[in-house]
């Protein structure tokens, strides 16, 4: 029937395809109750507001430290959770689907397995987006409350202390700056961009894993080598220098040559200390996950292509 | 497929090597972990650091210090902050935190903790403080562009009670001057920086003809900067650089009024324990005194100044 079809139509076929399948992969994440975790952030993000925790600040600083805190608290737990989401709803999809015998229903028809694949991980990556969209909107607000607080016990304090007015604005500006504004977002996509890839890594796995534990556990693994990653990438280019061994050398391209630099997306800290990414900054770093994602995608449809079902 | 995986794996390194040295070039990346820090935070905190997650270890490890520094376990303390200012070394509320445990409440401690001989207290004390001023520099070496480390440090190396344990005093005082020259260089630092920086190079004897045309400049830039201290200095200066200057008539142009400058030259003359020069003080003090018909009996020049703080008097050596 397909081949009476124009190309055009064809292609298009494709994307709807896949915005199918990723839609019912992102239903079905949903109806796992996936989204009950935000509310355990919820009460990280406003317990790291309301919670008086000891700090060794003086009165002129009327509580500023606590907004990084927060920025520390709900940036850290956005990453943990985007990532262990990621790598837990990819690794559950195939299995599910294979028990739910929906795969076979699926491949049945003239669905190319690429597709499949492709539509199964946009559904991922839409739940990771939705959810990270919901924990930024709540960072946001927890944020700005907490902001507007702090300006006005260090307007009070500097009218107390006869503070001159350039003092008075340096320091608001100062605390102005650490509270929400563009230059967080910036961190929220690098979260987000790390979670696709750790998301495109645990589709690979799934394709040749026996379990959801066995890819879920090599999943967090390869998270936590992939920070390893430029030091064996710098390892095997100095290499020689120090006497090391070929062998450690070889293991060391390994390593550099087949997982993702997963610290390129460790500016979050430099975010949460100040700092502001670039615009053109943040699109290479997007784009590095970009290739990251299709690397790993693409690897994954050649494994899933030869697979019996 | 694992070729292929290979090869796109020896194509990225030709962007992810330059996109590394951007991303360090604009210090978006960290420094790297040393060995030394990753065995101090612990095998999960290490995790969790490489993780990408190393302000929320600071964090935590920040929440632990304060604990630290509550029970007076002040080695620990400077350890925990070397830790934290290895994990968030752009966050200057860290280096500031870590040095003034150090030079102040720890040295403050040792000051006053009888529990140890006189000589090791002592000790104690000057190396608490030597080590808040080191944490600082190494503070401002991580964040040269921060002009309130610079700052602090100047703060330090002119706090009266610390001054002692650094040795010479002129050099602490050069230093200190240094520090807010460098803070007054940036941008976005506060015109206070620039008074701090006069009253730094007043105090160093071989440096009085340039604390006196900074402190001009500054008198000459307005309203803003005549602050007492600021016009008692160049008072002084200027009776060191002239002596046949009439002080007297001097301190009341200066300050607007005989009361206004009667009472902050007796200030002045009672700070010894900063170290201010007083040249033509007395002599505008005894002159005022006349005006304002002060009987020389109630003359501030008959009560002794406060002598300046002597660690062997303290320490009771």
């Amino acid at each position: 029937m397909n081949a009476h079809v124009p190309a055009g139509t064809r292609r298009g076929g494709h994307v709807v395809r896949i915005l199918t399948i990723a839609a019912h992969a992102f239903t079905q994440l949903a109806r796992m109750k996936v989204f009950h975790f935000l509310a355990l952030f919820a009460v990280v993000a406003i317990a790291s507001n309301f919670l008086n925790l000891p700090q060794h600040e003086g009165p002129e600083s009327a509580g500023a430290a606590v907004l990084r805190s927060i920025k520390s608290w709900s940036l850290g737990a956005m990453t943990l959770f985007s990532v262990v989401i990621a790598v837990a709803a990819t690794a559950l999809l195939i299995p599910k689907d294979i028990e739910d015998r929906t795969l076979y229903t699926i491949l049945a028809k003239p669905v190319p397995r690429i597709d499949y694949l492709a539509g199964r991980l946009l559904g991922v990556l839409l739940l990771l987006f939705v959810s990270l969209l919901a924990m930024d909107l709540l960072m946001t607000a927890v944020l700005q409350v907490r902001t507007a607080i702090v300006l006005g016990e260090q307007r009070d304090m500097a009218a107390a202390l006869g503070w001159p007015p350039d003092a008075v604005e340096s320091l608001l500006a100062e605390t102005r700056a650490a509270g929400p504004g563009w230059p967080l977002q910036g961190a929220v996509a690098a979260v987000f961009v790390r979670a696709a890839v750790m998301a495109s890594i645990a589709l690979l796995i799934s394709t040749f894993s026996t379990s959801t534990l066995f890819t879920t556990v090599v999943g967090l693994l390869v998270y936590f080598i992939g920070h390893f990653q430029a030091d064996a990438r710098d390892f095997w280019l100095q290499g020689g220098e120090a006497g090391e061994g070929a062998a450690a050398r070889l293991a060391s391209l390994a390593l550099a040559l087949v997982l993702p630099d997963f610290q390129l997306f460790n500016v979050i800290d430099a975010v949460i200390e100040g700092s502001v990414v670039p615009l053109a900054t943040l699109g290479r770093l997007v784009l590095a996950g970009g290739y990251y994602v299709v690397l790993f995608t693409l690897a994954s449809w050649f494994i899933f292509a030869e697979k019996e079902i | 497929m694992a070729a292929g995986l290979l090869a796109a794996g020896a194509l990225r390194m030709t962007w992810e090597i330059p996109l590394t040295r951007l991303l360090r070039g604009q210090e978006l990346l960290p420094p790297r972990l040393d060995t030394g820090t990753r065995e101090r935070i612990g095998q999960t905190s290490s995790a969790v650091a490489l993780g990408g997650l190393r302000t929320l270890v600071a964090t935590f490890l920040n929440l632990r210090a304060h604990t630290r520094f509550t029970e007076q376990r002040w080695g620990e303390l400077a350890l925990l902050f070397d830790t934290i200012t290895d994990l968030a070394p752009r966050t200057r509320y860290y280096w500031e935190t870590g040095s003034w445990h150090q030079a102040y409440n720890a040295a403050s401690h040792h000051l006053n903790d009888s529990k140890l001989p006189p000589l090791r207290r002592r000790e104690a004390w000057r190396s608490s403080i030597r080590a808040g001023r080191a944490f600082l520099e190494r503070g401002i070496r991580n964040n040269p562009d921060d002009w309130r480390l610079h700052a602090a440090l100047g703060f330090l190396l002119t706090d009266p009670n610390k001054v002692p344990a650094f040795g010479d005093a002129d050099d602490c005082f050069a230093a200190a001057a240094d520090a807010y020259r460098r803070a007054a260089e940036q941008p976005d630092a506060l015109g206070y920086v620039r008074r701090s920086m006069l009253y730094a190079l007043a105090r160093i004897d071989d440096r009085q003809d340039e604390a006196l045309a900074l402190a001009r400049a500054l008198h000459a830039e307005g309203a803003r900067n005549h602050t007492p201290t600021l016009l008692c200095l160049l008072l002084v200066l200027e009776s060191r650089a002239d002596p046949r200057l009439d002080t007297g008539r001097r301190a009341i142009e200066l300050f607007g009024g005989e009361r206004r400058a009667y009472d902050a030259l007796c200030n002045h003359w009672r700070r010894t324990r900063e170290r201010f020069p007083v040249d033509g003080v007395a002599a505008a003090l005894r002159s005022i005194e006349a005006r304002l018909g002060i009987p020389e009996s109630e003359s501030i020049l008959k009560s002794p100044p406060p002598a300046p703080f002597d660690p062997d008097q303290a320490f009771g050596n």
